[in-house]
């Protein structure tokens, strides 16, 4: 048998071996720095990324920040702690930003101080005489056969409010939300900002003072009628597992009322009230809850109780109307005297109870026989003989205990089966 | 401005061949909404008038006059069924972070969704949010009632056979209780701001009135049927749901439903999750749920046992495209006794027993640029039988979703033991496609064709047109 997995053991790793791609061949060339966050293309350690990534990290949201695609290289390491520049020397249009859309990149003529290159007319770049006024030097695949043209940097722009000036002015400086950018090379989108992060400070009630609010609207984009805007041409909005454990995933559905229950208003931020009215008071039947021939398959989800038809269902209104139109029921309209149940399934005061009995599936699901009994049906057998039944006791054991106060905030259910004078009111009086 | 108009035609009959059932049904909302009457340029945060409405016709032509209308004749009434239903699904103006974020209100025709469930009133809601993370929330009305203007039954609480009975005599389905106005409070109080953890508390008391039929049956010596009259409970609950979550840890969810008129917990839960791998979730459930119904109904008295459901849970992102969800777990069922060996008539001799079903499920999701593959898969096999299965679908968008198209293959079997001629294997498929005229207009066609023993060929046919208009 060992040898058995031994020789599965050996197949499954002569596949993966298989599957594996050939090892990169690695020029032994000098490294280039400015192409990665840090030389060699290493992962940026956690604490150099900003605030609220995680361990492992995802990088930031891609709905949100659409990929980037970077034409340039850039050491920002270098700058800051070689050439002694700030994050203002270059960003400085940040202090003034107060739109996500703002482009804060510096101009070219800002390089033009250091690298001996001047960018005033971007349709006559001149470069510098050394290796570092050449366009080449930071303009990845620049030719010289094409002077004057450099690939196009494409930062799309954020699907966010955010207002870097209000930021500022609170000190909150720009590694609050970018973390350690001048520990690094290149600064990729791997920099932006984590909504995690955010709610270090976002965490105010609605009525606090200051700004930093914790409503979905203070940072994500809306639609006219205030709801977050969900749906981007980069993909779809969803929650995080950490926000409140709402992560849709796809059984979601199973679970979303214990969301709804804690926090509706968290639901509200993205979906109408349509959107729930769709299945919870549908008219048209939502297959991701009621698939197939549910029509021939919902006796038997009913008596399992999944799903629990209560929750989008007034059972006495809308399945007895049906089920009285087809003759389902005991006494109603279209009662055709075939038998639905099964022999047995009622017995007579006299009769021991049997496997078949009805009671076992009362006690077991009482809402599968609410679907189509009214309480006439009941009170046939289980009320008082002088309310017309036969005195059949359908109570649970010690509900003497606590029918009084039944009794006393409302006492109709009672008078159905007993008489107001009869002994066993009295005592419950 | 929104409005939907849907046409489903279908049938479906009576487990012994007849009647059958035609239904010819036309669905037509109309929706108004109307935002930012505070005036000025909308600032996040800041304070918010707006007002919302939805009404709602749900007609079906194959309802044949005699099914509504009392005849003493005939034997089809169905007390209660209308052919042509008109109701206001929600309607009310609503104010949001007034008074610099203290005061939010709500005034008409409104849904609230809490730990007691999704509810709808007519009346007034007033929300005080305050700088110290709570909130409290009250709130006063009428309970949205079947047989009432502009009204559907879904927001009662279940257990009375409620509606309009004005047109016929109290000797005709006694059953069939009157519909009054049911006057209705509450309040709520919510933590607020923070998003680790959050928690709500909810009490609310709704009231029946007016006359409602005592005894099922007449008077032996007058004939006349006996009536209760006067303001008593119909419900009375509080309710608790809390989450809390440690973002690199997992999350805790849990909660509970106190029903006071029955003095008993109609339901609690909670639910672990274990973030396991940034890709993984790990978790469990729990519920306890015993049924309550209406202050007015007997079925309360019948109430024995909670049934309880665990199950277990893994929830795994493939990738940003692909997602899986596995779950399984048992239910349980009690009863008072063995309903398998069960003989004595003698009610104090009974043992508790437990029934337990199996529980499983399965779902995934492929998304891509221009649609979506799923699966939905279920397993459930107990005393009462089983049913296992599952539904594959896809949508599919062309020319930036202004062609749709769908589809969906589905196979389920089922075995009902207590009616084994209802067992069966069932295949069913739905094609469907959709174009988009124009930004406001929306077309959709779906067809859907069943097969299996006991129907043998089952089809319905949805047309939807959805046209909404922004300004």
């Amino acid at each position: 048998m060992s040898g058995r997995i031994l020789v599965f053991a050996c197949f499954v790793a002569a596949l993966a071996g298989g599957f594996r791609p050939a090892a990169a061949v690695t020029p032994t060339t000098a490294v280039v720095h400015g192409m990665h966050p840090i030389a060699g293309d290493k992962p940026v350690p956690g604490k150099w990324l900003p605030p609220g990534s995680f361990d492992p990290d995802g990088g930031p949201s891609s709905v949100v920040f659409p990929p980037q695609k970077i034409t340039l290289r850039f050491n920002h390491k270098k700058h800051v702690k070689e050439a002694g520049a700030t994050c203002a020397t270059c960003h400085g249009k940040a202090k003034t930003s107060k739109v996500a859309d703002d482009d804060l990149l510096p101009a070219g003529t800002t390089c033009d101080a250091c690298h001996d290159t001047d960018h005033t007319d971007l349709k006559a770049v001149k470069g510098g005489s050394d290796e570092m006024g050449q366009c080449a030097f930071c303009h990845l695949g620049y030719r010289a056969s094409a002077p004057n043209r450099v690939a196009a940097l494409e930062l799309p722009k954020p699907n966010m409010r955010f207002n870097h000036k209000a930021h500022l002015d609170r000190n909150i400086q720009c590694g609050h939300c970018h973390g350690s950018v001048d520990e690094l090379e290149l600064a990729t989108r791997d920099q932006l900002p984590r909504m995690k992060g955010c709610f270090n400070c976002h965490n105010m009630s609605g009525a606090a003072q200051g700004q930093a609010k914790s409503a979905c609207n203070v940072c994500h984009l809306t639609e006219p009628d205030g709801r977050m805007k969900v749906l981007f041409s980069t993909g779809e909005l969803k929650p995080p597992r950490w926000l409140m454990n709402a992560q849709h995933t796809p059984d979601f559905i199973e679970r979303h009322k214990r969301v709804a229950a804690d926090n509706s208003a968290l639901c509200a931020s993205c979906h109408t009230e349509r959107y729930c009215t769709d299945c919870h008071d549908g008219k048209i039947r939502p297959r991701s809850v009621h698939p197939n021939d549910w029509i021939s398959m919902h006796p038997i989800a009913a008596r399992q109780d999944n799903p629990r038809c209560t929750s989008c269902h007034q059972e006495q209104q809308f399945c007895l109307t049906c089920h009285q139109r087809v003759g389902v029921t005991m006494s109603g309209p279209n009662v055709s005297g075939n038998q639905f149940h099964p022999a047995g399934f009622v017995g007579t005061p006299l009769t021991a109870r049997g496997p078949g009995h009805h009671a076992w599936e009362a006690q077991r699901n009482l809402n599968a026989c609410v679907s189509c009994h009214t309480e006439r049906d009941c009170a046939i057998c289980h009320a008082s003989t002088r309310r017309g039944g036969l005195s059949v006791n359908p109570h649970p054991g010690g509900f003497q205990r606590d029918c009084g106060s039944q009794f006393r905030r409302n006492g109709r259910p009672c008078l159905v089966c007993h008489e107001l004078t009869s002994p066993e009111l009295m005592s419950c009086r | 401005m929104n409005s939907t108009s849907a046409g489903q035609v279908y049938s479906f009959r009576s487990p012994w061949g007849a009647p059958i059932i035609q239904r010819s049904r036309f669905l037509q909302t109309l929706a108004l909404g109307v935002y930012h009457l505070e005036g000025g340029e909308p600032v996040p945060g800041g304070p918010e008038i707006a007002v919302k409405l939805r009404l709602r016709l749900d007609s079906d032509a194959g309802i044949a006059p005699e099914e509504t209308t009392y005849s003493a004749t005939a034997d089809t009434f169905v007390p209660g069924l209308s052919a042509t239903p008109v109701d206001l699904m929600y309607g009310y103006v609503e104010g949001r972070n007034l008074l610099k974020g203290w005061l939010g209100f709500r005034l008409g025709r409104q849904y609230t969704a809490n730990s007691l469930g999704w509810w709808a009133f007519d009346g007034g809601l007033v929300r005080i949010t305050t700088p110290v993370y709570f909130q409290i929330e009250a709130y006063g009305g009428l309970e949205e009632r079947g047989g009432l203007p502009l009204s559907t039954p879904r927001f009662e609480r279940n257990g009375v056979w409620r509606g309009d009975r004005s047109a016929f005599e109290d000797r005709i389905y006694p059953q069939f209780q009157p519909a009054y106005i049911a006057p209705a409070y509450g309040a709520a109080l919510e933590s607020t701001g923070v998003t680790w953890i959050h928690g709500r508390l909810d009490y609310r008391k709704v009231f029946n009135q007016g006359n409602v039929f005592t005894g099922m049956f007449p008077d032996p010596v007058t004939g006349a049927y006996e009536f209760y009259q006067g303001r008593r409970t119909s419900s009375e609950r509080i309710g608790y749901a809390f989450d809390a979550t440690a973002a690199s840890l997992g999350g805790l969810k849990g909660g509970l439903v106190y029903d006071l008129f029955n003095g008993y917990f109609s339901t609690y839960y909670g639910q672990l999750d274990w973030y396991a791998a940034r890709r993984l979730t790990v978790g469990a459930d729990y519920e306890y749920f015993r049924p309550t119904f209406d202050g007015d109904s007997i079925f309360n008295f019948f109430t024995h046992n909670p049934m309880t459901t665990i199950t277990g849970r893994l929830d795994w992102d493939v990738s940003d495209q692909v997602d899986l969800a596995l779950g399984g777990g048992v239910r349980s069922f009690v009863t008072d006794g063995d309903p398998n060996s069960f003989v004595s008539t003698e009610p104090n001799a009974r043992s508790q027993v437990k029934q337990t079903d199996i529980l499983g499920n399965v779902a995934g999701r492929y998304r891509y640029e221009n649609g979506l593959f799923g699966l939905r898969g279920l397993f459930e096999r107990g005393d009462r039988g089983h049913r296992q299965g599952g539904d594959l679908y896809g949508e599919r968008y062309w020319m930036g979703g202004r062609w749709t198209g769908a589809a969906r293959v589905s196979l389920f079997d089922w075995e009902d033991k207590l009616r084994p001629d209802r067992s069966a294997t069932s295949f069913a498929y739905v094609l469907g496609g959709g174009f988009r005229a124009s930004p406001i207009a929306q077309a959709m066609l779906e067809w859907e064709h069943d097969m299996n023993r006991i129907v043998g060929q089952r089809f319905r046919i949805l047309a939807l047109l959805n046209l909404t208009v922004t300004k």
